[in-house]
């Protein structure tokens, strides 16, 4: 279960020291309740990427904290111990482009994560059904990813973000190479798939089709992020 | 436990990698020291073997004639050329007489000289005969002394032995005359037999010294072989076989032959035994002296006996034997055997029986351990 | 968990197995090069057992007569026989020299090796045979190895005789790997020593304008130095078998100190072979086997790095979807082996199915060295997987997510 979501505030990253100090990340507070999907603009140079190198516990931040549903993951220079583990079992990854391991196929994709963590792979494939099932595209299990179309893998993808049903999906740009029609269709997934696990979902996206979707955004801007109420149109 | 997807892609890997597996383990144990050894088996057969001898020889005649003079010359003439054929008693060249002739005149005068000599004694003796008795005659008439009738018959003594001294002064200048003539005889060189010229040593003006041969003759169609065997070979060999020759220069072809006699002295150091193998015919054309011929000489057929072919036979540990497959293994059995022929077999006496099976070929060095698998012929022999 | 090395592999499969098959010619030739030393080696040791002897006797002072050239009478085996310890002893001649058959022009290098008359057994004839018969005439037969390409039946010109092969043999080489043929000892003392008709003509129209052996008043000299000169009493070595129960060092230790030749052991005799005579060969082999060995790890090292370079982006991906480093550092690894693995089976198969037959002289693969081979293949791949192990976990999770 997921509890209470994301909640980062008063984050700060800062590379090298001294003078040549440089802050990246100034003042970062977000929150994100499961179920919600909200989208993260900011331009380039905005400290976007440093954030969600945060987010996905890639990197460890200056100061602040971070918490992922009822755990501490950061705070004040105290961090989690395993981050690798904390990736693969509590944060889904959805990349630009889907990212798919070419030589393994659809089904071994997906259940990859549960066997590094792992569950044996009968049950670990079982897993990876259910999602497959839930984003339509288990009629394509056993195929190699180089025979599914762009839609299909980037389902695939979505699906191996959340076979371990994380508290949180990062999507970095997911909808970027897709016409109107498939982008909307992806943002409506990520939002049906929110709801159905209870994940919150941060969109990292400059994608003007899919920006009117999201009723809350945040813009990051010099490393500040400012929240803003968004148009929340429907998927059509 | 993996789950294979059974797909084309996976089908056809295997299909790649599990010959090359197969076949590697394959190499593994087929070749190298692991690998089983070729074999090819021979049976032990009756038989009866026919022995033969072998050796070398050259051709040679029987007999060779040196003619030459018999006290150092020089050869005047020589009228024969090799190849030609002579008859007994015909000249065939001279050794310049020098002052031969000159001494036989010599010799003559002399003679003549002697001849007369004997005359003028013989009338000496015949007056004093004459005188001895007449003074004889008077003695008894009382007509001479005593004294006078004794130095008449003296006078007819010394007569008498006069012309007995020039009698055989006659005979020695005869003599010696003859002496001359046989000499002078003897600068002519006359063929002893009908024969054939092989050889002229020495050209007109060349100078010899006694005893060197000017002309070599031989008695044609008089040739025989002179052959040398091994000592260890020769067991058997007696006069009176049968033998085949093969010349030199007609490879292929034999020629019956018999054997004359075996030389009572053999050669110590080469270690060989002489026989000398005449031809029943001569061949035509003649084959020329000195040829080479090998020569077969086939001994009396022996009794049938069990006999093994010599590849067969090996030399382990001090001892002579055969290899044998007893329940799929090797063993070695040692074995006696007997006289062995030209063919390559060889009797047995101990230690085998007829259709018993020995190993006649093999691919490597055979011992007790090794692997074997016998084969019709050893791979890699071609036919 | 699945084989994530093994997964890769069977999805480009067609590269990968060319590319071990590649490598695998590389082992190939490597474990080729293991197998010409031994195989010289084995020529020299096949060379002394095929002999058949205890004792090699030979010129005194010579390493003869394999290694140096070595003269000795042919009657003083007699001396040596009735020596105690001696069971059995016999001459022998060797001669390398070219040989054709008969009526042809392409000839063929072959150790002519003239052995005694007597029966199947004794020291120096061929102990096994492949085809045909040994030698029963005492002239003009001859058993030739297969290594020179004489067939039974054939004739063969030596110098000035023809000879009918009559039987054949495997495995009977020189130390140099020259195929040996056999024939009688007295042929190969005058092959040994009459040269062509030419050289005879004009050594004998010397001897006859030599004025010392031209007397005009001893007509016969001139022809019986022409005779001397045309026979040749000396063989090579003499080859010596011991009684069972006496020591070899024993008898030829007696050999050497009354009858003051050279003898030499059996292991005296490897010892010149291998220790002098192919010497040279083995060092030249060994650094041709480092240097293939050399290059051989770097073309592994080279492949597996980029083979993992190929595939950064996926371990990019690995990485930051929460992969371990040690199952990362497993994928290269085991495609490394798995390389390694096919290679040797390649190599070892090329080897003795393609490369052995082919060379000229006469390749050994021990089993010995094919497992020593394989280790080394093993520890090679490994260990060039380093360099392709640091780059992958160099590689940071975060390229996986755009900039």
């Amino acid at each position: 279960m997921t509890g209470k979501g994301v909640r980062i505030s008063g984050l700060r990253k800062r590379y090298g020291s001294g003078d040549t100090a440089v802050d990246a990340l100034k003042m970062v507070n977000m929150h994100v309740a499961p179920g919600e999907v909200v989208g993260l603009i900011g331009p380039s140079g905005s400290g976007k990427s440093t954030l969600l190198k945060c987010l996905g516990a890639v990197i460890e931040p200056t100061a602040g904290q971070m918490m992922l549903g009822d755990d501490v993951i950061y705070h004040d220079g105290w961090k989690i111990k395993d981050l690798r583990a904390l990736r693969r079992d509590r944060i889904g990854f959805v990349f630009q482009a889907p990212y798919l391991i070419p030589f393994l196929d659809v089904t071994d994709n997906v259940a990859l994560l549960p066997m590094l963590a792992g569950k044996p792979n009968a049950e670990a494939r079982q897993q990876a059904i259910e999602l497959l099932k839930a984003l339509d595209v288990e009629h394509r299990a056993k195929a190699m990813p180089s025979q599914l179309s762009g839609g299909e893998q980037q389902r695939v993808a979505i699906a191996r973000g959340l076979v371990n049903r994380p508290p949180v999906i990062l999507a970095d740009e997911p909808t970027a190479p897709l016409d109107s029609e498939r982008a909307l269709a992806v943002i409506r997934i990520l939002n049906d798939m929110a709801q159905r696990f209870e994940t919150a979902v941060i969109v990292v996206t400059h994608d003007e089709k899919i920006i009117p979707t999201f009723k809350r955004i945040y813009h990051i801007r010099d490393g500040v992020t400012y929240e803003e109420e968004g148009q929340g149109r429907s998927f059509e | 436990m993996k789950k294979l997807p059974f797909q084309i892609r996976t089908l056809a890997l295997i299909a790649v990698l599990v010959p090359l597996f197969a076949l590697f383990v394959y190499v593994a144990l087929r070749s190298g020291p692991l690998a089983p050894v070729s074999i090819v088996l021979a049976t032990v057969e009756n038989k009866s073997l026919s022995p033969a001898l072998f050796g070398i020889g050259t051709i040679e005649a029987r007999y060779t004639y040196k003619i030459g003079p018999t006290f150092a010359g020089r050869v005047e003439r020589l009228d024969v050329h090799v190849g030609e054929h002579v008859k007994a008693g015909q000249a065939l060249g001279g050794m310049d007489p020098v002052d031969l002739d000159e001494r036989i005149k010599a010799q003559n005068a002399t003679l003549k000289r002697a001849t007369a000599l004997l005359s003028e004694t013989q009338v000496r003796k015949d007056y004093a005969k004459t005188q001895a008795l007449r003074y004889e005659q008077l003695l008894k008439a009382g007509f001479a002394s005593e004294e006078i009738a004794d130095t008449k018959r003296q006078k007819l003594l010394v007569a008498e032995t006069a012309l007995t001294a020039a009698r055989e002064e006659l005979s020695r200048v005869r003599a010696e005359r003859e002496a001359l003539e046989a000499q002078r005889s003897n600068l002519s060189l006359i063929a002893p037999v009908d024969g054939l010229i092989i050889s002229r040593n020495a050209d007109p003006g060349t100078t010899v010294v006694a005893g060197q041969a000017v002309v070599e003759l031989i008695a044609p169609y008089s040739l025989w072989v002179n052959v040398r065997f091994d000592q260890i070979r020769a067991r058997g060999l007696a006069a009176g076989l049968s033998a085949l020759i093969t010349l030199r220069s007609q490879a292929g072809e034999l020629q019956t032959e018999r054997v004359l006699r075996v030389e009572p002295l053999a050669d110590v150091v080469i270690e060989e035994v002489l026989a000398k193998v005449v031809f029943d015919h001569i061949p035509d054309p003649m084959p020329p002296i000195g040829e080479l011929a090998e020569v077969t000489i086939t001994l009396p057929t022996l009794a049938e006996t069990p006999v093994v072919p010599n590849a067969a036979i090996h030399h382990i540990d001090g001892k002579l034997g055969v290899w044998q497959v007893i329940n799929g293994d090797l063993r070695f059995t040692p074995v006696s055997l007997g006289i062995a022929d030209l063919e390559g077999l060889v009797q047995v006496q101990e230690g085998l029986k007829i259709g018993d099976q020995v190993v006649i070929y093999s691919e490597n060095a055979l011992n007790e351990r090794r692997r074997i698998r016998i084969v019709d012929h050893i791979p890699g022999v071609t036919q | 968990m699945i084989s994530l090395a093994g997964r890769d592999i069977m999805h480009s499969w067609g590269k990968f197995v060319f590319t071990a098959m590649g490598l695998g010619l590389l082992i190939g030739v490597t474990l080729s090069m293991a197998g010409i030393y031994r195989g010289m080696v084995d020529d020299a040791k096949v060379l002394l057992d095929n002999s058949g002897a205890d004792l090699w006797v030979v010129q005194k002072d010579t390493l003869g007569p394999y290694a140096e050239s070595s003269s000795i009478y042919d009657d003083i085996w007699r001396e040596i026989r009735g020596m105690p310890g001696v069971k059995q002893t016999a001459n022998i001649t060797y001669l390398t020299m070219q040989v054709r058959k008969s009526k042809e022009e392409r000839d063929v290098r072959v150790m002519v090796t003239g052995v005694t008359p007597g029966e199947a057994g004794t020291p120096g004839w061929p102990p096994y045979l492949v085809a045909g018969r040994q030698i029963t005439r005492s002239h003009y037969e001859a058993v030739a190895d297969i290594a020179s390409g004489f067939k039974l039946g054939e004739h063969i010109q030596i110098r000035r005789n023809q000879y009918t092969v009559v039987g054949l043999t495997r495995r009977m080489v020189s130390s140099n790997g020259d195929p040996m043929v056999f024939i009688p000892l007295k042929d190969a003392q005058e092959a040994q020593f009459l040269k062509d008709n030419d050289a005879i003509r004009e050594q004998r129209r010397r001897t006859a304008e030599n004025p010392a052996f031209n007397q005009p008043g001893m007509p016969s000299l001139l022809d019986t130095v022409i005779a001397s000169q045309s026979t040749n009493p000396y063989v090579n070595a003499i080859l010596v078998r011991i009684e069972t129960g006496h020591a070899p060092e024993e008898v030829a230790e007696s050999i050497r100190r009354w009858k003051r030749l050279t003898v030499y052991t059996r292991d005296q005799m490897e010892e010149i072979l291998v220790g002098k005579l192919i010497a040279t060969s083995a060092k030249q082999i060994a650094m041709f086997l480092v240097i293939l060995s050399i290059v051989s790890s770097v073309i592994v090292a080279f492949i597996i790095y980029t083979l993992t370079l190929g595939k950064i982006r996926e371990i990019a991906v690995l990485k930051l979807i929460g992969t371990k480093n040690r199952t990362i550092i497993g994928l290269i690894v085991q495609q490394s082996i798995a390389l390694g693995l096919i290679g040797f089976v390649v190599g070892k198969i090329s080897a003795t199915l393609l490369m052995a037959p082919i060379f000229p002289k006469y390749v050994l693969l021990e089993p010995l060295d094919s497992v020593l081979g394989f280790i080394a293949v093993i520890m090679i791949c490994i260990l060039s997987s380093i360099i392709a192990i640091r780059v992958a976990l160099k590689v940071d999770p975060a390229e996986a997510i755009g900039g």
